[in-house]
C-alpha cells in the first residue's frame, strides 16, 4: 500500500483540469509536428520551452512528454501515406507501410500502428512506474565516478548509434564537448574561453543552443530543401484492421514493447534505436523475410509498437539519474532546470507528485492518441497542406521572443541565431545536430565527475574499476567500442558464406 | 558636458539670441531633471524593477520575491522581480551599478560576492560595493557542516582525534560553504579535501550517498533531511548559535576563527538621489514589518538582519578584510591546488 498511495496521488495530479488540458494540448502538439515533416519533437519543445516558464512544473513537464510520445503516433501517419517520416523515429515504417498503402490498405497500417504505439507505451508506462522508484533507490550509490562512466558511454553510444555517418557523429560530439567547456571552470574558477566577458562567465547555456541547433537550424533546413511537394495524401479508408490482420500484428507488438523499453532506458537508445532494432528484429524471426518491404504489418506494428515504448522508457534515466538518454530528454532536462527542479535521485523522494503527475499523465495522453490516431486521423492528414513559408517566419519569431524571456538577455537572442546557423550548416554538410547537443549536456558531467573522481581518489585512477557499477559501466563502454571491429571481421567471414548479413544486428 | 561645450561655443559667437534661449533653456531642463526638490514627487516614476542574480527557485530568489512582495505597497508602485542569473550575481550586479540611478533599478546582493568571491575569481571579474547605494540589509542564512548520520563524526573534537584524510563537498569554488571548510580544516589541521559541487543540491546527494565525509550546506537546504534523520549537524559556521538549530554548537564555541555566514542586501545604483533612497528605504522597512514577510522568514530559516545601508557596507567590507587575512594567514588556495 505504502508503493501506491503516491501513485494514486498522482493520478489525483493529472485529473486536475489545468493539468488535464495541458496534457491534451501537448498530445495534440506533438500529433501535429509528428505530422509534419522536419520540425521533430527535439526542435518542438526546444521553441516551447519558454511557454512553459510561466505554468506549475507539473504541468510543463506533461505537456513536454506529451509531444514528445505524441509526435511518435504523428510520424507514423506521413510514414504511412506519404513516404515522408515525419520522424526519424518512423523511418523504417516507410518500408512496409507505404507499400501497403499502394495495395490499398493505407487504414489497416495506420490502425495497427495506433493499436501498437498504444500498446508499447502503455507497457513501458508500467514498465516506469515499477522500475524508475528501483533505479531510485540506489541512485545514492551513484557518486562521481558511477556518472563518469555513464557519462562516457553516453556520448559514446549517441556518437556510435545516431543517423549520420560514425565520424561525422563522433566530430558533432567532440565540439559539443568543446562547447561545454566554456565559462568558469568549477574547480579553480578559472575563466576558459570567455573571451573576458561576463555573459559567458557561466558557460554557454544550453536552452538557446538546443533552441537554435534544432528550432532554427531545422527551420532553415526545411525551408532549403522544400520537401514538401505534397503529393495529395491517399485517401484512408477504414482503420479498423481485421481480426486476421491483428493476429499477425500481435506477436510483433509484444516483442516491439519489451525491445522497446530496455533500449530506451540506455542512455544514446531511444525512439528512433529501438524502431530499428525492432523492423530488424522483425525482419529475422519472419519465415519469410522476403515479404518486408513489400508490406509486411510486422514491419508496420513492431517499430512503432518499439519507437513508443522506447519514448517512454527514456524518460527513466532522466527522472531518477539526472542523466538524459537522448536529445529531447536533454530538453526536458532543461525544462526542469528552468523550473527550479533538478532531476536527480532526489526527485522521486521529493517530489512524488511531480514525478507520478507525470508518469500518470501518460496513460491518459497514449488514450487521447489512440483516439485521434483512429478515428480522428482524417483531420491530420489534412495538415500537410500547411504551407512552410506560412508556418517557419511564426517559429522563427516564437523562437526568438521564448528565448529572451529566459533570462531577460539579448545575448541569448544572439546565440540561437548564431547556432540556428550553426546547426543548418551541420544539418547541409550530413552532421546530426543530436550528438552535438548531448555531448554538450553530458560533457560538464563528464568533466566535473571525473576531476570529482579524482580528488576523492587522491589521483589514483586506478580505484574506478574498484567500484563495481562503474567497473561494469567501463566493461559496457570498452564492448561498444569493439563491438563494430569484431561484428567487421565475422562479417568479412560470413560473407565468403554467402549469407547476407543484416544491417543493425548490434543494436540487436 | 554637451551643455557646457554648447555654452562656450554660443558665448564666443557674442549675442545670438536664438542660440543662447536655447542653451538656457537646455540648461534649465538639466537641472529639473537632476534636482532634488522634484524627485520625492516623482518617485517612483513607474514599476521599480528589482532583479536577482540568481536563478528562480533558489534562497537569494526567494528573498528577492518576498521582499518585493510586501514593499511594492508602502511603495504606490509595483516591484517586478527579473533574474539576470550569471557569474554569482555579478553579471546582474554590474549591470544595475551601470544603469541610470533613478531609483527605478534595484539588485539584491549576496554578500558572497562581494566578500569571497574575489578571492577565487580574478581582479576584473569581482564587483564592488562602492559603485552602488546599499538601501538596506535583509538577512542571514547560515550554513551547517553535516555528515551522515551514519558516521561515527559527532564533534569537530572527533575529527581531529582520527587523524586521517577526509573529503568534503562544497556547494562550489569561491562560495561561503567552501571558504568555511577550508578554514576549519585548516585551522584544526586536519588534512581536508576540497570536492566542489554545483550547488547545494548535489553536494547533499553526495553526502547522503556518502560519497565524501562531510559537506557544508545552507541551512534550510539540510534542514529536512537533518529532521528526518539522514544527516547529522556538526557545527554552524555563524557567529552567534542559530535560532533554528539551538543545539548546534558554532564553530567559534568549537575554539575555531570561522565567522562565516551568507548576507543579502538590496541596493541602487551609485547616485541615486536621497529622496528616492529614502523612499526605497521606507518601502523596505515596511515590507520587513509585515507578518506575511516575517513568517516567510521562519518557514526558510533565515535570520533576519535588518540593518541600514552604512552598517552593511562596514559588516561586508570588514569580512571581505578579515577573510582575506584568515586566508593569507592559513596559506588557502580558494582557486583548488590543482
Amino acid at each position: 500500500m505504502e508503493f501506491f498511495e503516491p501513485v494514486l496521488n498522482g493520478f489525483g495530479v493529472v485529473l486536475e483540469p489545468t493539468n488535464l488540458l495541458y496534457c491534451l494540448l501537448g498530445v495534440v502538439i506533438g500529433m501535429l509536428i509528428g505530422v509534419l515533416p522536419g520540425l521533430g519533437p527535439a526542435a518542438t519543445i526546444a521553441i516551447l520551452l519558454p511557454l512553459t516558464y510561466g505554468i506549475e512544473p507539473v504541468t510543463a513537464i506533461i505537456m513536454l512528454s506529451g509531444i514528445f510520445y505524441g509526435a511518435q503516433y504523428g510520424g507514423t501517419i506521413t510514414s504511412v501515406l506519404l513516404r515522408l517520416p515525419g520522424e526519424a523515429s518512423s523511418v523504417v515504417t516507410v518500408f512496409d507501410g507505404y507499400a501497403l498503402t499502394k495495395q490499398g490498405r493505407a487504414g489497416t497500417a495506420l490502425g495497427v500502428a495506433a493499436i501498437g504505439s498504444f500498446i508499447g507505451g502503455t507497457v513501458a508506462i508500467v514498465g516506469l512506474t515499477f522500475l524508475a522508484p528501483l533505479v531510485a533507490g540506489f541512485a545514492l550509490d551513484f557518486g562521481p565516478p558511477e556518472y563518469t562512466a555513464l557519462a562516457l558511454l553516453g556520448i559514446l553510444l549517441v556518437a556510435t548509434v545516431s543517423n549520420g555517418g560514425r565520424l561525422k557523429s563522433l566530430i558533432a560530439a567532440a565540439v559539443g564537448l568543446l562547447l561545454a567547456t566554456v565559462g568558469r571552470d568549477g574547480f579553480t574558477g578559472e575563466s576558459r574561453f570567455t573571451f573576458g566577458s561576463l555573459e559567458l562567465a557561466d558557460g554557454l547555456d544550453f536552452v538557446p543552443i538546443a533552441m537554435g541547433i534544432f528550432g532554427l537550424g531545422e527551420i532553415l533546413y526545411n525551408l532549403e530543401e522544400r520537401h514538401n511537394k505534397v503529393s495529395a495524401p491517399a485517401k484512408v479508408a477504414n482503420v479498423w484492421p481485421s481480426r486476421k490482420d491483428l493476429k499477425q500484428a500481435s506477436g510483433a507488438i509484444g516483442r516491439g514493447s519489451v525491445l522497446g523499453f530496455f533500449l530506451g532506458i540506455l542512455p544514446g537508445g531511444g525512439a528512433t534505436l529501438s524502431s530499428l532494432a525492432a523492423y530488424a528484429m522483425e525482419k529475422k524471426r519472419a519465415k519469410d523475410p522476403s515479404r518486408f518491404g513489400r508490406g509486411a504489418i510486422e514491419g508496420v506494428a513492431g517499430p512503432e509498437t518499439a519507437n513508443n515504448a522506447a519514448a517512454t522508457s527514456s524518460f527513466i534515466p532522466l527522472l531518477t539519474l539526472g542523466i538524459p538518454a537522448n536529445a529531447t530528454m536533454a530538453i526536458i532536462f532543461g525544462a526542469l532546470l528552468i523550473q527550479g527542479v533538478t532531476p536527480g535521485p532526489q526527485l522521486v523522494q521529493n517530489d512524488p507528485e511531480l514525478f507520478w503527475g507525470v508518469v500518470n499523465s501518460m496513460y491518459i495522453g497514449n488514450i487521447l492518441l489512440l483516439i485521434m490516431s483512429i478515428p480522428l486521423v482524417g483531420v491530420f492528414v489534412r495538415i500537410l497542406r500547411v504551407r512552410p513559408a506560412i508556418l517557419a517566419p511564426i517559429t522563427v519569431l516564437i523562437t526568438l521572443i521564448g528565448v529572451y524571456t529566459i533570462n531577460n538577455s539579448i545575448f541569448d537572442i544572439w546565440l540561437v541565431i548564431f547556432f540556428g546557423v550553426f546547426g543548418y550548416l551541420m544539418k547541409k554538410f550530413g552532421f546530426e545536430p543530436g550528438p552535438l547537443v548531448l555531448a554538450f549536456v553530458l560533457g560538464a558531467l563528464l568533466e566535473e565527475s571525473l576531476r570529482r573522481s579524482l580528488l576523492l581518489f587522491g589521483g589514483d585512477a586506478t580505484q574506478f574499476a574498484g567500484r563495481p557499477i562503474t567497473a561494469v559501466l567501463l566493461f559496457v563502454f570498452i564492448v561498444v567500442i569493439l563491438l563494430p571491429v569484431l561484428q567487421k571481421a565475422r562479417k568479412n567471414r560470413a560473407a565468403k558464406a554467402t549469407t547476407i548479413p543484416t544491417k543493425h544486428k548490434e543494436s540487436v | 558636458m554637451f551643455h557646457s561645450k554648447l555654452a562656450l561655443r554660443s558665448a564666443s559667437t557674442a549675442g545670438a539670441a536664438a542660440v543662447l534661449a536655447l542653451t538656457l533653456s537646455a540648461c534649465g531642463g538639466n537641472v529639473a531633471n537632476s534636482g532634488g526638490s522634484d524627485d520625492a514627487s516623482d518617485f517612483p516614476s513607474g514599476p521599480v524593477t528589482l532583479t536577482i542574480g540568481q536563478d528562480p527557485g533558489g534562497s537569494t530568489d526567494l528573498i528577492g520575491r518576498a521582499v518585493a512582495e510586501n514593499a511594492s505597497d508602502a511603495l504606490g508602485a509595483p516591484m517586478p522581480v527579473v533574474n539576470k542569473p550569471g557569474a554569482n550575481g555579478a553579471l546582474a550586479t554590474k549591470e544595475v551599478a551601470n544603469s541610470t540611478p533613478d531609483g527605478q533599478t534595484l539588485v539584491l546582493l549576496n554578500a558572497s560576492l562581494i566578500a569571497i568571491t574575489p578571492l577565487a575569481v580574478s581582479e576584473d571579474e569581482a564587483v564592488k560595493l562602492d559603485d552602488l547605494e546599499v538601501i538596506s540589509g535583509i538577512s542571514q542564512d547560515d550554513y551547517v557542516l553535516v555528515a551522515n548520520a551514519e558516521s561515527e563524526y559527532k564533534t569537530v573534537e572527533d575529527i581531529v582525534v582520527a587523524d586521517k584524510p577526509f573529503n568534503f563537498a562544497t556547494t562550489g569554488v569561491g562560495t561561503a560553504s567552501q571558504l568555511a571548510q577550508a578554514l576549519l580544516f585548516k585551522q584544526a589541521g586536519v588534512d581536508g579535501t576540497d570536492v566542489p559541487f554545483d550547488g547545494g543540491s548535489p553536494a547533499m546527494t553526495a553526502i547522503l550517498g556518502n560519497q565524501v565525509d562531510f559537506a557544508t550546506i545552507q541551512l534550510g537546504e539540510a534542514r529536512p533531511q537533518i529532521e528526518a534523520g539522514a544527516l547529522r549537524p556538526i557545527v554552524t559556521f555563524s557567529e552567534e548559535r542559530n535560532q533554528y538549530l539551538p543545539d548546534v554548537p558554532t564553530a567559534l564555541e568549537a575554539g575555531y576563527d570561522v565567522p562565516v555566514s551568507q548576507y543579502r542586501a538590496i541596493a541602487a545604483p551609485k547616485g541615486t538621489p536621497e529622496p528616492a533612497l529614502e523612499k526605497l528605504r521606507e518601502a523596505v522597512s515596511a515590507a520587513f514589518e509585515s507578518e506575511e514577510y516575517k513568517q516567510f522568514n521562519e518557514e526558510n530559516l533565515f535570520t533576519p538582519h535588518e540593518v541600514d545601508g552604512e552598517q552593511v557596507v562596514e559588516e561586508w567590507t570588514a569580512n571581505a578584510a578579515k577573510y582575506k587575512e584568515l586566508v593569507e594567514k592559513y596559506d588557502i588556495d580558494l582557486g583548488g591546488e590543482q
